[in-house]
């Protein structure tokens, strides 16, 4: 059973081997010549500050984003199964992903007219 | 720990991820509960929660280890990391006790509650025999059948009404949290597109505001727009940015004058030039 | 090819009444325009409550396990979801009371705005309503009506958040005293949720130990080999999850403060429904799935129903402010409803769950008209609950103190009001069964109970009126509906008991 994730488990090990190793040899091998552009902040980007504006607080309402991310998170878990498993579900089951997808929908309206998804 | 059996063995490989990943897990979870700072908790709480993830995969739960994986430590850590933001990485517990003697009572308390539970389940399962998860989730055609279709099976059975149920959860999740975080805007407080468009070109300047100076010079969002003559273009400060004065390069005139081309793109000496834009002066005009 | 289970929709329609008018209710809180949200939903979620209660009287006699073996329709569920559906229609009438407050309503305008803030005082005045509140409630009660039925933990436990998200919620939507509201909101949340994190660590023990988390089959296993430890410890983190719902000390810590913090209809609806809700679930785990292990989880009971009505009996007596007082009234009486869950018997022949459903109907109309009666007298801050605040009141408004004393009579168990009939009914339900020890201790809490509602009795007719006392609002249609249903139904199942009690006798028979 287990044997089933040998490859994936190599991969992962060739992954970390790479990234160890280009972190590792880079420093030895690589051309070292700074200049201020390369100092600089990334095209349109902006000088980094300690503090923003608001005293290092997030706005409130990327709590609604992360809300609305994890109920449609968990919608698609409930999905999948029903996607695997739907030549045996049959036309119910169809009916049941409906009802479930049709309340779920309700919340995003909600959302949706009530101005959550408006970002000023 | 690992009990031999009457129905499955545990195979080497199980057994040898379970105690590299099970110290691991609990280490993070120890991490969790030690750490002084909020967002070093969040971050031991995903290593636990992604150990546990191998563990439902290597019990050959692979749809768990998947959703584990994509609800908790993808959705789940995401807004407790939100919250964390929203409070402020930097406000830490008061470590003042309100009531005399709590941290003593709850570490006790706690720690005799583990001890219980711990003993109980070491003990009910000391000789249980193992039965491999092909004989529990029967499902859809017998024990052949994978592991998302027997979670299917039952699903959308014997839970299909939990499931549906579930529909409503989610709907008042939603609806809560628009209701403690979003104020509502008062109807018709907001202008149009049409309103402020109108009201633009009232005004002297229909046309937008320049961009800030940005080309290959100096890559900065705050390095503002120069005029023809110098000096800056106020239209073009970045909104809630301080206007930076940056160091522009030299402008190259040819190979020979500059030597190399990483020299060309400016020292790292910090003096910048006083004349507005930072531009240097006369030598290389 | 996976078949499609039973789904029996008549057996389920009180349930889909209600949770459809909930998810009916979003749709109107998202396209409706807002002035005409608040009669639009009051509408809905009368009907959706009525429309339950009616259809649970349709279904009276059905006896079936439906929803693929997920839900229990028998007579306990009916009877208990008819008693759920009742006084959530109640309720849902106290909220949408406009008259009282000078505001218009006691659910605040906007629940995201800062308490406090230049926004918040602006909007004081405003008779907007946030009208979220009423598909929430009918959230909690659609949750309370899937509790009481669920033939499975899982189900079980998915019931118990839908029906607690929405308590939590709306318990913070108080218009005045909003820090007080929140903290309520925020201390409810978190013990909460520590009570369900430990309901769901019983109900993974008990799967380990039964191999199923169906009652039937939980019941199977336990009869085959009486449980060992994995089961008891279980079960008894089980129980934790669902004594801390039904406020019974020692999980009883968040009552006051939450019942006090609270928007006071919101109050009552708790105070009413979560209770019958907890004590369904209570039984149906205990008896249906746990019966043939009574060894293990009746001492267990006992002492809490003991430890329940000293707290609430002796920490009444310290309170000062009417609505702790009444929170505390609910943890005792929280103990006095174990002691008919004692009395329920190890075969099932004890009169025990007909005394303990007779007794939550009764307590649950009593003690919404007293929250119901708090609503009414007001000072400039809102509600006056404080003690002194009631003196006199009397002479100043006999009705008013007439019916209070009515509903703080019946919650003493004075002869002649409902209460009385309730304690008579569980007292003799755990003598029958041998548990005179516990009746005891019950009679004698009652004692010290009394004191306290004799005390404000007292203090509302025999003290001179305070000088800057509360006013006596006139209440509107709804409040008084309320009045008029809960006071009269206290009296009548005082005085005449029988019809009653004789349903709870025949509807108590578990399915399972």
């Amino acid at each position: 059973m287990l044997s089933t994730y040998v490859p994936i488990v190599g991969l992962f090990a060739l992954a970390a081997a790479f990234a160890l190793f280009s972190v590792a040899v880079a420093p030895f091998v690589g051309p070292r010549r700074y200049n201020r552009a390369k100092l600089d902040a990334y095209e349109c980007g902006i000088e980094p500050v300690d503090q923003p504006l608001t005293g290092g607080r997030f706005p409130v309402k990327y709590y609604l984003t992360a809300m609305l991310f994890i109920v449609f998170d968990i919608e698609i878990v409930f999905l999948y199964p029903w996607a695997v498993a739907n030549d045996a579900l049959g036309v119910w089951g169809l009916v049941a992903m409906v009802v479930f997808i049709g309340t779920v929908f309700l919340a995003f309206a909600y959302e949706w007219r009530r101005g959550g998804l408006e970002w000023d | 720990m690992t009990p031999e059996t009457a129905g499955v063995v545990i195979g080497t490989g199980e057994a040898v991820i379970f105690w590299i990943l099970g110290p691991v897990a609990l280490a993070g979870a120890l991490g969790m509960v030690l750490s002084r700072n909020a967002v070093h908790s969040a971050l031991w709480l995903v290593l636990t929660m992604l150990s546990l993830g191998v563990f439902y995969v290597v019990q050959e739960a692979p749809f768990l280890g998947a959703v584990q994986v994509i609800v908790y430590t993808g959705a789940i850590m995401i807004l407790f990391l939100f919250v964390l933001m929203l409070v402020g990485r930097d406000s830490s517990d008061s470590v003042v006790e309100t009531l005399r003697g709590q941290r003593v009572a709850a570490l006790a308390l706690g720690a005799g509650f583990a001890a219980l539970v711990g003993a109980g389940i070491a003990r009910a399962t000391q000789d249980l025999p193992v039965l491999g998860l092909e004989q529990v989730q029967g499902g859809v055609g017998g024990p052949s059948s994978g592991n998302v279709e027997a979670v299917a099976g039952l699903l959308y059975t014997r839970y299909l009404l939990a499931f549906e149920v579930t529909g409503a959860l989610l709907i008042v999740a939603a609806v809560g949290a628009l209701l403690l975080t979003h104020v509502e805007r008062e109807p018709g407080s907001r202008q149009t597109q049409k309103e402020l468009s109108r009201a633009r070109f009232l005004t002297d300047r229909p046309q937008t505001l320049p961009g800030p100076g940005v080309h290959a010079r100096a890559t900065s969002v705050a390095a503002p727009a120069l005029l023809p003559d110098g000096r800056l273009a106020e239209d073009s400060f970045a909104t809630g940015i301080e206007p930076e004065q940056v160091e522009q390069m030299p402008r190259p005139t040819g190979r020979e004058q500059l030597g190399s081309p990483d020299a060309a793109l400016g020292s790292l000496d910090p003096t910048l030039s006083d004349t507005p834009g930072g531009r240097t002066g006369g030598e290389h005009r | 090819m996976i078949d499609a289970p039973d789904f029996s929709f008549a057996a389920l329609s009180p349930l889909l009444l209600v949770l459809g008018a909930a998810c009916i209710g979003v749709l109107v809180e998202a396209f409706a325009p807002r002035d005409v949200r608040h009669p639009v939903q009051v509408g809905l979620a009368l009907t959706g409550t009525v429309g339950a209660f009616v259809a649970t009287l349709l279904l009276a006699g059905t006896r079936e396990v439906t929803a693929g073996g997920a839900l229990a329709v028998d007579g306990p569920t009916l009877f208990l979801q008819a008693t759920i559906a009742g006084l959530g229609a109640l309720s849902i009438l106290l909220f949408a009371e406009r008259s009282l407050d000078p505001a218009r309503s006691a659910f605040v305008v906007s629940a995201a705005v800062p308490a406090g803030s230049p926004r918040d005082r602006e909007l004081v005045t405003t008779q907007r309503v946030q009208t979220e509140v009423y598909p929430l409630a009918l959230f909690a009660i659609g949750g309370m009506l899937l509790f009481v039925a669920a033939n499975d933990l899982l189900v079980m436990f998915v019931a118990l958040e839908v029906l607690s998200l929405p308590l939590y919620l709306i318990s913070g939507m108080a218009r005045r005293r909003r820090l007080l509201s929140q903290e309520a909101a925020v201390k409810y949340f978190l013990l909460g949720a520590f009570a369900s994190a430990f309901f769901l660590y019983g109900l993974a023990l008990v799967y380990g130990a039964t191999g199923s988390v169906r009652l039937r089959d939980i019941r199977e296993a336990v009869t085959a080999e009486s449980g060992g430890v994995l089961m008891v410890l279980g079960l008894g983190l089980l129980v934790v999850g669902l004594l801390f719902k039904a406020s019974v000390a020692p999980f009883h810590s968040w009552t006051p403060d939450v019942y006090q913090g609270a928007p006071t209809p919101v109050t009552a609806f708790m105070a009413a429904c979560t209770k019958v809700a907890a004590f369904g679930a209570i039984l149906r785990l205990l008896y249906v799935a746990f019966g043939a292990a009574e060894w293990t989880w009746r001492p267990l009971i006992y002492a809490a129903a003991i430890i329940s009505m000293i707290v609430g009996a002796v920490l009444g007596l310290t309170q000062t402010d009417l609505k702790r007082m009444l929170a505390y009234s609910s943890v005792a009486h929280a103990g006095f409803l174990l002691t008919g869950v004692i009395g329920f018997g190890a075969g099932g022949d004890g009169s025990g769950l007909a005394a303990t459903m007779f007794y939550l109907v009764t307590y649950g109309l009593t003690t919404l008209g007293a929250f119901a009666v708090l609503t009414l007298v007001r000072d400039g801050d809102g509600e006056a609950g404080h003690l002194s605040q009631w003196a006199g009141l009397g002479a100043r408004s006999p009705l008013t103190a007439a019916v209070m004393s009515l509903f703080l009579l019946a919650l003493a168990g004075i002869p002649l009001t409902a209460g009385f009939t309730g304690k008579f009914a569980v007292f003799r339900a755990a003598i029958e069964q041998g548990a005179w020890p516990l009746a005891v201790v019950a009679l004698l809490a009652s004692a010290v109970a009394a004191f306290f509602y004799l005390r404000v009795i007292v203090l509302m007719y025999f003290s001179d009126p305070v000088a800057d006392g509360p006013t006596v609002g006139v209440p509107g249609l709804p409040t008084t509906i309320v009045l008029a249903v809960t006071a009269t139904a206290t009296l009548a199942l005082g005085i005449l008991p029988g019809a009653v009690l004789d349903l709870a006798g025949r509807a108590a028979i578990f399915v399972g």
